[in-house]
């Protein structure tokens, strides 16, 4: 955390001293797994702005990356307040109400959403790169002058009930609301970005909270602006100027509780005849760190592990075919998560012996130092598919917004990638020792069952 | 192309007819300096070429090909070999097309292209992958289905009753009886018979050699020489007025709703882009803003969004953009409303909701009907026309953002015997009037009849049925504090949409273990 911080307040320096036409750049010309470079430079209100000039004729993704999410819910019957808070986002301003902003959408031709996750809510937009100034003008007045009525507040709340029924029928959904809510006990990650039911249902009550929640979080501090596509730097930075320039910065800091160190397994099960076994293994897992080589590691280790090509998955699906897939990972949070190992079992009654097995696969890479070439050929496998994925100023500003949420760094994407080509063989077997922990593990089922019952 | 399309589908009855090639068409898309190929091998065949009784074998023998070995290589050896590669490679078949896809870095053409060669032209068909697959859509069709999405479920549900009698009515993956008794030399027969040369077209993006595709379209020469007989589809009988089919469940939270009725019109024809024009300003996918979204989400809060279309749409819950691989000679209109809240829920919610008896379902589906009834009698705005018109003018070139999309809609494109779709239609949409915009929503959109499929909680589907049978008034039960605050019009046009009289002719209560069996 102090190193994400001490981040920031360098890039801020960095901006102050800087020509205001030479972005940062620093590592452009080395053999990044991007390879464009990333040019950005921060406004003196703290907004940073994040451009990669990419060969898209006439297209540019625009992007507003907010580092507030589900994570900053620490109030008791919040929770689902900053993915509902996205939706109140398109309720409109004193200059372009929301059906006015929707007609300027309309005329842009843009594909344009958001959505919210733990760490972070994404307003995205791509559409025509020659357009860019009218999306800076309708995005900065929202983000500066959202004025929504007690009626309109109501009246979205009965949306975002309508987004939990819609996911409700699925038993993962239900699931994954149990499962955070037994792996923590303090932290809010303990809760789904959707929230709990009765907040949702409650939430056309909180529209003071809402003003508050606006008034602390959408700052320019938490913000930072993307542009992928056909676009030039300095003409980006002048709108971001221009538009989001005299957004007035915060102070604002979320005290997120620290969860406690998990000492003994914990269970979570949905009983649900008629639907397909599931067995979800889930360890706490590190928070993200480009530099980490723990977070490095593990990642490397899940594709060795958990792909089609391990030993674990063709006995498992191919030979044996007690189950249907199996997979292994983790995503990059801002503190420690979970690292789940999912299965859909064919018979109900081989949940134990997929798991057993699991643990021996786990207690293998604990143990034995994988093999050379394989980890080589890991390697490749990941930088490949990242090269291969980022074909569009879209998937491009995906992937950047990723990093921009969880670090607050752009560049973590080419550095975690040059942290993969230093992972060892050691660093995984260290890894695996660390976090594949029985007391740092969460059992979570789905089965025709009373209880879950798989140890 | 088209007249021949339109006389097929006005012959009632399934017409056998056969395409056949005489040379294989090669579909390139040079992209120089792009780290990744795509390749797409193309077979005109899909799930209507499924024989009666043998309901997905067609999908499960595309998939087959993707998840076992080649003459060559074992699934094992294939799994190393393309693992530091990181390529990849699936299936995805759908109602008249089946496509396999390719997907591998431009640093490993040469090691890539055996694989590929051998999934196509020699793939084994062994027992244990043949096994494991239908075991695992055996699975889809028996459990996941019906119990994960009610909205994909409400989809699947409405084709299997519209199409009733039409190689469209079953699932592209099957139906439980009919992948049951496929066996694996049902797969194989399947595989000489309907993946040939004769059927068989090639797509290719990215930073290729012309050697790589001659070598490709050669190899695929030597598929089976069979001429594939495709069943064409017969036209599909308009409903009898409007036929709906409450699919009851257990402890599910809102009603999901999708309707359909058939359309005698495609991307093949040039209305298609006034067609789309009224579409996209009634119900254009995932926008905030389209009519039935802003009348049912926006300003009464009764749903996540509503959407229209006019042809089909794959996986609307998850993709914001229209996919490829798709292409279908039969369309229809179809409307989604997505889950609205059930009585139970509301009574629970609102005290001052404690005596109604029926959740938003018939409220929602009146108003959506209403608002197509409006279109066809008042015609489009003429602003409002404009507007959609230079909407989807620059929104359709994002369909294509990536060389995978590009491609895939360039061999779309061909399926309805144009060049290139996109490029066309951007001029068709030009060149659209209003007038022809306002000619193509008369032809082509009524609200007269319908099938409609509603999957609801079990609490729920009794008074429903009876609520849409005696075309009982459905009061638009708000919460207290939502309704003070509405504006007087909201109110007034609620009291017109409440006794709307829809033509109502049948309702049918079903389990949702009944569809997808035969």
């Amino acid at each position: 955390m102090l190193k994400h911080i001490s981040g920031l307040l360098l890039l801020l320096i960095l901006a102050a001293w800087s020509n205001p036409t030479e972005p940062t750049n620093d590592n452009a010309d080395s053999e990044n797994i991007l390879p464009y470079p990333i040019q950005q430079k921060t406004l003196d209100n703290g907004l940073n702005v994040v451009v990669v000039e990419y060969p898209s004729p006439g297209l540019a993704a625009f992007q507003i990356v907010m580092r507030v999410g589900a994570r900053d819910e620490v109030e008791a019957g919040k929770t689902g307040f900053a993915h509902f808070f996205e939706h109140m986002m398109f309720r409109g301003t004193d200059n372009y109400s929301s059906d006015e902003y929707s007609e300027v959408l309309k005329s842009i031709g843009a594909a344009a959403n958001a959505n919210t996750w733990l760490d972070r809510t994404v307003y995205h937009m791509t559409g025509n790169a020659k357009m860019l100034d009218k999306m800076f003008e309708v995005e900065a007045d929202r983000f500066m002058n959202l004025n929504y009525s007690v009626h309109d507040f109501k009246t979205e709340a009965g949306a975002v009930k309508g987004e939990y029924t819609k996911n409700n029928a699925s038993p993962y959904a239900k699931l994954g609301e149990k499962t955070a809510e037994v792996a923590f006990t303090e932290h809010t990650y303990g809760h789904t970005t959707m929230g709990y039911w009765d907040d949702v249902v409650d939430m056309p009550n909180q529209y003071e909270y809402s003003l508050k929640f606006f008034d602390q979080f959408y700052r320019p501090e938490y913000a930072t602006i993307l542009v992928v596509g056909d676009v030039k730097f300095d003409d980006v930075y002048s709108l971001a100027q221009k538009y989001f320039g005299m957004w007035e910065k915060g102070d604002f800091k979320s005290d997120i509780p620290i969860e406690p160190e998990q000492k003994e397994t914990r269970y979570a099960h949905v009983e649900f005849p008629g639907f397909p076994p599931y067995l979800e293994l889930n360890y706490s897992s590190p928070a993200f760190d480009d530099q980490s080589m723990d977070v490095a590691a593990l990642d490397v280790l899940s594709t060795i592990v958990f792909s089609e090509r391990s030993d674990l998955y063709k006995k498992l699906v191919i030979d044996e075919q007690k189950v249907r897939y199996i997979s292994g990972g983790f995503f990059f949070t801002r503190d420690p998560y979970l690292y789940s190992i999912s299965s859909s079992v064919v018979n109900e009654e081989d949940m134990q012996y997929v798991k057993n097995e699991v643990d021996k696969a786990l207690e293998q890479v604990k143990t034995q130092a994988v093999d050379e070439t394989l980890l080589e050929e890991t390697k490749s496998k990941l930088k490949y598919s990242a090269a291969m994925n980022m074909d569009s100023p879209s998937s491009i500003a995906g992937n950047l917004a990723f990093f921009i949420w969880v670090s607050g760094e752009p560049e973590s994407l080419n550095n975690i990638y040059n942290s993969y080509d230093k992972v060892t063989a050691e660093d995984i077997m260290h890894a695996a020792q660390k976090y594949f922990v029985p007391s740092h593990l969460t059992i979570s089922t789905i089965s025709s069952q009373k209880e879950g019952g798989i140890n | 192309m088209k007249t021949l399309n339109k006389i097929i589908l006005l012959l009632a009855g399934i017409i056998l007819s056969s395409t056949v090639y005489s040379q294989i068409n090669v579909v390139k898309l040079k992209k120089t300096g792009s780290p990744k190929i795509v390749v797409k091998v193309r077979f005109q065949n899909g799930s209507i070429v499924d024989p009666i009784g043998k309901e997905g074998i067609t999908d499960l023998t595309a998939s087959l090909m993707m998840e076992g070995g080649t003459s060559t290589f074992t699934k094992s050896e294939i799994n190393e070999m393309t693992y530091p590669m990181a390529a990849y490679y699936y299936s995805n078949t759908d109602k008249e097309v089946s496509t396999l896809t390719f997907a591998f870095p431009k640093d490993f053409v040469d090691e890539f292209y055996p694989v590929l060669k051998g999934l196509i032209l020699t793939p084994t068909f062994e027992e244990s992958d043949f096994n494991r697959v239908k075991s695992n859509t055996l699975n889809y069709l028996t459990q996941v289905i019906r119990a994960s999405s009610d909205e994909e479920f409400s989809k699947k549900a409405l084709e299997e009753m519209l199409f009733e009698g039409t190689p469209y009515s079953h699932m592209v993956v099957g139906t439980v009886e009919g992948v049951t008794s496929i066996s694996l030399d049902d797969v194989k027969e399947h595989y000489v018979n309907f993946f040939t040369k004769n059927n068989v077209s090639i797509g290719v993006s990215g930073d290729f050699s012309d050697e790589f595709v001659d070598n490709l379209k050669n190899d695929l020469s030597t598929l089976s020489s069979n001429e594939a007989v495709i069943p064409r589809m017969k036209a599909v009988e308009m409903p009898d007025g409007i036929n709906i089919k409450i699919i009851e469940k257990k402890e599910a939270l809102g009603s999901a709703i999708f309707t359909g009725y058939p359309i005698d019109i495609t991307r093949a024809d040039d209305d298609f882009a006034a067609l789309m024009i009224a579409n996209s300003w009634m119900g254009e996918h995932r926008k905030a803003y389209s009519r039935l979204y802003y009348k049912i989400r926006k300003i009464r809060s009764m749903n996540y969004g509503d959407y229209s279309y006019i042809e089909w749409y794959n996986n609307g819950g998850r993709n914001q953009l229209p996919t490829t691989g798709v292409p279908r000679s039969s369309n229809y209109f179809a409307i989604w409303i997505r889950p609205v809240q059930i009585a139970d829920q509301l009574k629970e919610q609102y005290p001052e909701l404690a005596d109604i008896t029926i959740g938003h379902a018939h409220f929602a589906l009146r108003m959506a009907i209403r608002e197509i009834d409006l279109l066809v009698e008042n015609g489009m705005d003429p602003d409002e026309f404009e507007k959609t018109k230079q909407f989807l003018r620059s929104y359709i070139k994002l369909y294509i953002q990536t060389p995978d999309k590009e491609l895939g809609f360039l061999m779309d494109s061909q399926f309805f015997g144009r060049e290139n779709y996109i490029a066309e239609l951007d001029k068709l949409l030009e060149n659209t009037t209003l007038d022809q915009v306002n000619e193509a929503i008369r032809k082509y959109f009524q609200t007269q009849n319908m099938d409609i499929v509603i999957i609801t909680d079990d609490s729920e589907s009794q008074a429903l049925a009876e609520s849409f049978r005696e075309n009982k008034t459905s009061e638009m039960s708000y919460a207290d504090q939502l309704k003070a605050e509405l504006p007087q019009d909201v109110l007034d046009e609620d009291k017109e949409v409440e006794s709307y009289q829809l033509n109502v002719k049948s309702v049918e209560i079903i389990s949702s273990d009944e569809p997808f069996i035969d």
